[in-house]
């Protein structure tokens, strides 16, 4: 494991509206079957940099990370801050 | 560009990796969305154990699915390196063979979950990965994900 691991104060405060929303959310997606639930999940657009190859590797986790740093755009959300 | 992944693309994999029993459980938002957190994801994840062994039946899978492997890769993948990302196949998948924040595969596969005969990972270590990972939209996905947790943890 890294030593930038995310802390409890790092993840915002969820107020309760909030949380009944999400319930509720959990709750409509238990009901539905999986392979449903798979259609409305999963997505398809193009990311900048990160789709232009066909076949990439990293020899550790933070080469990976940081070749995400440096070469995707910040808004991908893929570096450890925009 | 592949197309989106979906059910049927998730069975072949299932069903071809049992073939050649190759050992992985899925990870990520994706293992998330296969134990029912509702979310949208691009990629599927997977988690594969790391052996001689088994980068050799990962190798056959991904061949029998259709993923288009040179030797370099297919010397890779067997290998084990950390991550390896494809999008030379009938979808788009990432291998990743030590994922931030799991101790190792046993661990992990000693407390996995199956879904419709789909192994994923707990959430517990999805959670885990994702914190340790850190990244923009891993923050901003945690507090729901978490929540989800909770959910799943009561419900199932």
């Amino acid at each position: 494991m890294n030593n930038e691991t995310m802390n409890n104060e790092q993840i915002p405060e969820v107020d309760e509206a909030q949380e009944k929303e999400w319930i509720a959310e959990f709750e409509a997606s238990m009901r539905r079957p999986l392979p449903l639930r798979m259609k409305y999940s999963f997505i398809k657009t193009y990311k900048p940099v990160l789709d232009d190859a066909t076949y990439r590797s990293f020899e550790t986790m933070a080469d990976y990370r940081e070749w995400c740093e440096k070469n995707l755009p910040s808004w991908l959300g893929y570096g450890r801050s925009l | 560009m592949a197309d989106r992944f979906d059910y049927p693309q998730a069975q072949e994999i299932r069903d071809t990796f049992a073939r050649h029993h190759a050992r992985y459980l899925f990870l990520g938002k994706s293992g998330a969305i296969l134990l029912g957190f509702p979310d949208t994801t691009q990629d599927a994840d997977l988690f594969v154990e790391k052996s001689a062994e088994n980068g050799e039946a990962v190798v056959k899978a991904l061949i029998d699915l259709g993923f288009a492997l040179t030797v370099a890769e297919i010397n890779e993948i067997k290998r084990g390196k950390d991550f390896v990302q494809l999008k030379n196949g009938p979808f788009d998948l990432d291998l990743i063979f030590a994922p931030d924040g799991i101790e190792s595969f046993a661990q992990a596969w000693a407390h996995h979950v199956e879904v419709d005969g789909f192994p994923v990972c707990h959430p517990d270590d999805i959670v885990a990965s994702k914190e340790a990972a850190n990244r923009v939209k891993d923050r901003e996905s945690l507090p729901r994900l978490k929540k989800f947790l909770d959910y799943w943890k009561q419900h199932r």
